[in-house]
């Protein structure tokens, strides 16, 4: 039987509607009319503290629709009467409010908003609140504090900055996907933890794109590379049950609200911005010298009585004594430079305002070959309002390009530490692979596939228009459309002289073929409903979402090319080959809703719930319901508050609890389908059909208070949150005698994440010219398995333990050296006299103890600095301490040589290093403090420029990752494994900004 | 009002979705004559790749020959296939257990397809006796593979994974009873001829050269003796003269082959081939070789040893050389070799000399030996009793059938002298090792799964 309770949904949404446009007729019979008193024309100019006149300010007379906004010169009259109050609105000033007197002059001065209460609006994605009138948690990165970042993905630049966020880079290549977690990881399937990217309004698939090319080893395409740093207005990150509830199932893991720039009508301007630097790997890891190295191997075979021969002593024997190479130099050594420039525009006037932009970025690599990183990106944003105000439109369009050239398919890394520091060089003086001088040794040459290239090029288009009808005053009719299409094509060539030529006979020239295609659009209609009523503000939104998303994926393998310089020409090859062909199609469905109730400016009311299909499910679980409630209470209006404690200018307790929910599952897991073989004319069934799994569902608590003392120069806010996964999506572990080993099914296993967020602001000088602001942010999350009913039967029986937190490894207990044979034992725990995965039985935390971020801002008349300090509590493993094998190793390591096992290369003491590895023993602290961002901004003064005929002109230097405090040895504490891993570098950039 | 009209415009039916265009859902597969033909063709494809089948490191082929020790690991720091050479196999071994999900998956398939034609109406009914004597022989095969390896299996003849999530084992007879019938409805459903004109898809031949083989293990000679006589005396078979011929796509000799075509990859020629012969220069990469003391026991004149031995002078070892091809460019000109003429007629040779015709079961002993080009059994061998003539039978399988499938471990097992013959090559060799051990990881999954004894 179908379900049709959706439908019976919609005919109560226009029940509801109807109601609703009932009430607001009253509400608006019910607004009593002014008298009409005799009006006068009240003219001035509105001036910042400065006393510089500000253009475009908006002046409304309240309670009517007069209104004017002030001219280039910041002049503006009005006419108003006696008792009338004026409203002075102006983005990044604090609103004024003043009533018309007989003696008004009409001259205004508008202070700057410094993280004012009620002036910052702040997106929750279907409406908007101000941090005074918010029930949820909902953190705020502006523009200002990220675009100087030479940065390719914008999410790489929240690093540090806010609190609950964690960033973390999976790899150093320009154009990688980070790893981005809100709150912690709420699903056992790594694939199932993304957030919800929305980019003005439209959602945008956060998964990362494939790819064939070095960036699989980085976690793949992030697909906000496109997206320009400088065209962000805001990134906003809902976090709690209240702010989330109406994204419903895609809710579970948070949002992120990405704003871009709009135009400000009657700020006419043009600005260009232009910066370049370098950019370097930071450290190096301190390793053994030839020499020492050399008597380290000499010792091992002493130690074990056996004779070096060609087959196991080549770095002995064959290679060079006095040769030595800084391999870390050779891999990793390099310079990379960054360009940013960015041309924009932004203007209009009372009815139509513009921003149009351009970019053009471009970074290299560390990395020796050609590596080349290139992106253009072209924005723009129309609003326009009729003259009546009754009906608005914004469009906004963010299109990109980018290509991505590197040295195909080989990792650079671990190279740089295993190679013996005698090892022969890598290139013959012709510039060809050096084979000969590698022969004797287990590489048959490290840059084994250096020749290959690929060359990946992406072209994105987000785009939105939204309508906005005034039905009348309080009503209004919006509707988003969205559209995106985002297109990658990628080749890879592998030419055959990568390859050692003694392979020549089983390798040929080939190539590979990838194009990703995402495609989607959306349609919101909302009604929104904003009135007095009683002794407060109602306000209520109802919409209603239709999403398509179409996915499709072409991968195609070409071999037998004749000559290098036809590989990916496909009818120049051989043979063809389709690796693989996807393509699927996501249909989603909802309607949502938001009721928000203020009384009497103190007790706040926000209930959210959303009601959603996803063509994810089977029939039978197409459909399910989220919802939340979030309260406030502003404690500091009360009466006796103020009179009590005057020095406390803010004070509010809020609360929320909710449900969502994830649908990050494939697309058709519930079909009963057969598939392709890979062989010719076959079918075959690749999975067991399962038509009843759900959505995974979270709920979420929090409670937090926000203080604000001495005028709200000192800012407190405070959370704590536990957020429950439950109903785990999971592929069910199944004997293979079903026929699989797995099927997908909800497991009511239950994941928790708690923690507490402290975000502190100061304001610590405030004067005409000298300003200081701090703020702080920091997070104390944990995550725990709480349950998993039949765990040790499943798949994860040895990657999960219930109790401990999802990231841990599973290790060996380190016991201590054995005496007689001097190599590394374990506890084993089952006595059965071997080391397996049942000895595993130590839990480590691999997650973060604690992180987050303080932020510095300082002005002193024309200069302006910026940092940013970020830290991190954890835990990390250091490893390059093979004493005796062929491969270099941590210099220190023959320092304390009583820690490590004896010298020796006998099978057994390799088994130990290889399980001493997967101990505890190489546990140790690499929590870091860095200097992650630094910027130093210097105005040139006014007199100067307005002669050569600029507006405002700025100067700046701005240092990332410039310094690190650590006591970890190995290369980036960021990448906490075995030390030899690095996601960050070091750079110095600087530019000009220049306005018209 | 426009509002009202955009959410009124579809609410359950916006979300249906078509099945994309790399899937077919599986009541479209089995509605037509033709999908449902693909879907048999999936599993033809899919032996070619599956591990049990494949002939690559985890089939049968690769891990009975190296419990059978014909075969012995060179690999470098290899666990896996030692544990089978030295009979000492860890229940977590991967290849053990890729070896039994992949003979499980394959059954899923054919239990899915006969699920499919019995539910479907669309079908023709000669297309319909034909997929299900085909799939009915499959699962036959793939069981007979398992129990004897395994022992007791779960005896799974449905697609049903809550039912069959916690199936016990079922003891031998009764899955030898399944197998005989399964095999005795295929006979009478499949068609005379190769359909397709190639030797890979089942027919009455294949299927009787199996029963066969199966009367045999279960020692019922009668049918044995009777079933590969029809086989021998089909005269759609022969053994080749030219051994090197004999592996060859479609040879003469070929009862049933699996096609390596159905991997569907470039360049793609046996598993066998890739496995077992010698890299030219990177000896290292290849993961095994002839065992010395299998080597020693042919004869210098044995055709066999000449064409179907290879040698690596730079090693000075021997490697199988029944498949030519290790890696090359040029089309597929070899198929894996299931069943072929050879071991009907030692089958016959044996189940005569079983029922007491000495005589024409040495004649048939004595086609295999002619063809090898060594000395034949003269008639003046008539003092040899039963036991003589079987264990020559025997000696003959072993020399004739090597790295096949694994025949001569099953043969030590099915005339329970394994422990007699293997200990004399492994001194830890305990009877417990003829059974290899239910995975580890399957029981933890179903715990109505018992070990075998010795694990």
């Amino acid at each position: 039987m179908k379900n049709n309770y959706s439908c019976h949904i919609y005919m109560a949404l226009i029940i509801i509607g109807g109601i609703l446009l009932f009430l607001s007729k009253a509400a608006h019979a019910a607004t009593p009319t002014h008298p009409s008193l005799q009006q006068q024309q009240i003219s001035g100019t509105v001036k910042d503290q400065e006393g510089v006149p500000i253009p475009g300010v908006n002046v409304i007379v309240s309670g009517s629709s007069t209104g004017t906004m002030s001219n280039l010169d910041g002049e503006y009259s009005i006419y108003a009467s006696v008792g009338d109050t004026l409203v002075y609105s102006y983005i990044g000033f604090k609103t004024f409010i003043v009533q018309v007197t007989e003696t008004f002059s009409g001259d205004i001065t508008l202070h700057a908003a410094v993280d004012a209460l009620d002036e910052v609006i702040i997106n929750a994605g279907y409406y908007n609140t101000t941090k005074r009138e918010r029930t949820g948690n909902i953190s705020r990165v502006t523009a200002e504090e990220i675009e100087l970042q030479p940065v390719t993905s914008p999410l790489q630049a929240l690093q540090g900055r806010m609190a609950g966020v964690e960033v973390i880079p999976n790899g150093n290549i320009p154009g990688s996907a980070s790893t981005i977690r809100i709150r912690g990881t709420n699903s056992l399937r790594e694939e199932g933890n993304f957030p919800l990217y929305i980019i003005d309004g439209v959602p945008i698939n956060s998964i990362p794109v494939d790819s064939n090319s070095n960036l699989t080893f980085n976690g793949g395409i992030d697909p906000l590379n496109t997206l320009n740093l400088s065209n962000i207005e805001s990134i906003e990150i809902l976090k709690d049950a209240d702010a989330t509830a109406i994204y419903g199932s895609r809710g579970a893991n948070g949002v992120v609200l990405i704003t871009t720039k709009k135009g400000i009508s009657a700020r006419n301007n043009i600005q260009i911005r232009a910066y370049t630097g370098y950019s370097e790997v930071p450290n190096r890891v301190d390793l053994l010298g030839t020499e020492e190295y050399l008597n380290v191997r000499r010792r091992a075979f002493e130690n074990d009585d056996v004779e070096p021969t060609v087959g196991n002593a080549y770095d002995l024997l064959v290679w060079d004594a006095n040769r030595y190479t800084d391999w870390q130099d050779v891999f990793f050594g390099g310079t990379s430079e960054v360009t940013d420039v960015t041309l924009s525009s932004s203007g209009g006037n009372k009815q139509t305002t513009f921003r149009l932009s351009g970019g053009y970025h471009a970074q290299g690599s560390v990395f020796i070959g050609d590596y080349n990183y290139r992106k253009i990106s072209a924005g723009a944003q129309i609003s326009h309002k009729t003259l009546n105000d009754k009906l608005s439109l914004n469009l906004s369009l963010n299109y990109g390009i980018d290509k991505n050239d590197l040295v195909g398919y080989l990792n650079m890394t671990t190279y740089a530490f295993e190679l013996p520091p005698n090892a022969p060089s890598i290139f013959n003086p012709d510039g060809t692979l050096n084979w000969e001088d590698w022969q004797e040794s287990s590489w048959s040459n490290p840059y084994e596939g250096f020749f290959n290239k690929s060359n990946t090029e992406v072209k994105n288009l987000i785009t939105n228009l939204s309508l906005d009808y005034e039905i009348f005053n309080g009503l209004n009719l919006k509707t988003n459309l969205g559209y995106t299409n985002y297109d990658g094509d990628e080749l890879v060539k592998r030419p055959q002289r990568s390859y050692n030529p003694e392979n020549w006979d089983n390798i040929e020239n080939r190539s590979g073929h990838l194009q990703n295609n995402r495609n989607s659009w959306i349609f919101e209609p909302q009604l929104i409903f904003n009135s007095e009523f009683l002794k407060g503000e109602l306000s209520i939104l109802l919409g209603a979402t239709f999403q398509e998303r179409t996915t499709r994926q072409i991968s195609l393998y070409g071999e037998g090319y004749v000559t290098e310089s036809l590989i990916g020409n496909l009818n120049a090859a051989e043979n063809i080959r389709s690796v693989s062909y996807f393509n699927s199609e996501y249909r989603y469905n909802a309607v949502f809703g938001r009721i928000g109730y203020q009384w009497d400016n103190k007790y706040l009311l926000n209930l959210t719930g959303r009601r959603d299909g996803s063509s994810r499910f089977g029939a039978n679980n197409r459909f399910a319901n989220f919802g939340a409630i979030g309260a406030a209470w502003i404690f500091s209006e009360e009466a006796f508050m103020k009179k009590l404690f005057p020095v406390i200018s803010f004070w509010k307790f809020r609360g929320s609890y909710g449900t969502t929910g994830n649908d990050q599952i494939g697309d058709y897991g519930y079909l009963d389908a057969y598939e392709a073989t890979p062989g010719p004319g076959g079918l075959y069934p690749t999975q067991l059909s399962n038509p009843n799994f759900s959505w995974e569902t979270n709920k979420k608590f929090e409670i937090a208070t926000e203080l604000s003392i001495f005028k709200n120069r000192i800012d407190l806010g405070i959370s704590w949150y536990r957020n429950r996964s439950s109903d785990q999506l999971v592929g069910y572990p199944l004997p293979a005698i079903t026929g699989f080993n797995s099927v997908q099914a909800n497991l009511p296993a239950t994941v928790e994440n708690r923690g507490l967020e402290i975000e502190l602001s100061t304001l610590n000088i405030q004067s005409k010219k000298f300003n200081w602001t701090t703020s702080l942010n920091i997070s104390f999350p944990r995550n725990e398995l709480v349950s998993y009913p039949g765990l040790e039967e499943s798949s994860y029986a040895n990657t999960y333990r219930v109790g401990e937190p999802l990231n841990i490894a599973l290790l060996y207990s380190y016991q201590g050296m054995d005496p007689t044979t001097g190599e590394y034992t374990f506890v084993d725990v089952n006595e059965d006299g071997r080391y397996d995965y049942e000895d595993r039985q130590y839990a480590w935390d691999r997650g973060r103890q604690f992180f987050g971020g303080i932020t510095n801002q300082i002005e002193y008349k024309q200069f302006s600095f910026q940092f940013l300090v970020d830290f991190v509590k954890q835990e990390g493993t250091l490893g390059l301490f093979n004493t005796g094998f062929i491969g270099n190793q941590r210099a220190d390591v023959l320092d304390n040589d009583t820690d490590y096992q004896n010298i020796s290369q006998s099978t057994s003491s390799r088994t130990a290093y290889n399980n001493v590895l997967n101990s505890n023993f190489p546990i140790v602290d690499a929590s870091f403090l860095r200097l992650k961002t630094a910027s130093l901004t210097y105005k040139l003064p006014n007199t100067l420029i307005q002669e050569i005929g600029f507006t405002s002109a700025n100067i700046f230097i701005n240092g990332q990752n410039l310094y690190t405090f650590t006591d970890y040895k190995g290369l980036d504490p960021e990448s906490p494994y075995l030390g030899t891993g690095f996601t960050q570098l070091r750079s110095v950039t600087g530019g000009i900004q220049l306005n018209f | 009002m426009l509002f009202g009209c955009s959410v009124l415009i579809s609410c359950e039916d916006f979300l249906e979705v078509g099945s994309p265009d790399y899937s077919i859902n599986t009541d479209v597969v089995f509605g037509s004559d033709e999908t449902a033909k693909s879907a048999m063709q999936g599993v033809y494809n899919q032996l070619a790749e599956s591990s049990f089948s494949s002939g690559y490191t985890s089939s049968v082929t690769m891990l009975a020959s190296l419990s059978a020790h014909e075969i012995e690991s060179i690999l470098v720091n290899d666990q896996t296939y030692r544990e089978f050479e030295i009979n000492e196999i860890n229940p977590q071994n991967t290849g053990n257990f890729y070896l039994w999900s992949s003979a499980y998956n394959i059954i899923y398939m054919v239990n899915g397809i006969l699920a499919g034609i019995d539910g479907s109406e669309n079908l023709s009914p000669s297309v319909v006796d034909q997929i299900k004597g085909e799939a009915l022989f499959i699962r036959a095969f793939s069981y007979f593979y398992l129990i004897n390896l395994y022992g007791d299996v779960p005896l799974i003849l449905s697609t049903s994974y809550e039912d069959n999530a916690t199936m016990e084992r079922i003891a031998t007879s009764s899955i030898y009873d399944q197998i005989l019938s399964d095999l005795e409805s295929s006979l009478t459903l499949v068609s005379l001829e190769y359909n397709g004109g190639e030797r890979t898809h089942v027919n009455r031949s294949v299927v009787m050269a199996f029963l066969a083989r199966v009367h045999l293990f279960l020692e019922n000679w009668d049918e044995a003796e009777t079933y590969s006589n029809e086989i021998i005396t089909s005269g759609n078979y022969e053994l080749l003269d030219e051994l090197n011929n004999v592996f060859l796509a479609n040879s003469n000799e070929a009862i049933w082959q699996i096609s390596p075509l159905g991997r569907g990859a470039i360049s793609t020629h046996t598993y066998e081939g890739a496995i077992f012969v010698f890299h030219p220069v990177i000896a290292a990469i290849t993961p095994v070789q002839l065992r010395e003391s299998f080597v020693q026991g042919f004869n210098e004149q044995d055709l066999r040893f000449e064409d179907w031995i290879g040698f690596q002078s730079g090693r000075d070892d021997y490697y199988s050389f029944k498949y030519k091809i290790r890696y090359s460019t040029e089309p597929v000109s070899e198929y894996s070799m299931v069943m072929r003429l050879a071991e009907q007629y030692l089958i016959r040779s044996e189940a005569r000399i079983m029922q007491g015709n000495f005589m024409g079961g040495i004649a048939d002993l004595n086609r295999i030996k002619e063809r090898a080009g060594i000395p034949v059994l003269g008639s003046s061998i008539s003092n040899l009793n039963q036991e003589d003539l079987l264990m020559m039978v025997l000696e003959e399988r072993e020399k004739e059938l090597f790295t096949e499938w694994g025949h001569r471990w099953l043969d030590l097992k099915r005339k329970n002298l394994a422990s007699l013959v293997l200990s004399e090559s492994n001194e830890f060799w305990e009877d417990t090792d003829i059974l290899f051990p239910i995975p580890e990881e399957e029981r933890q999954k179903n715990n109505m799964l018992t070990q075998n004894p010795g694990y």
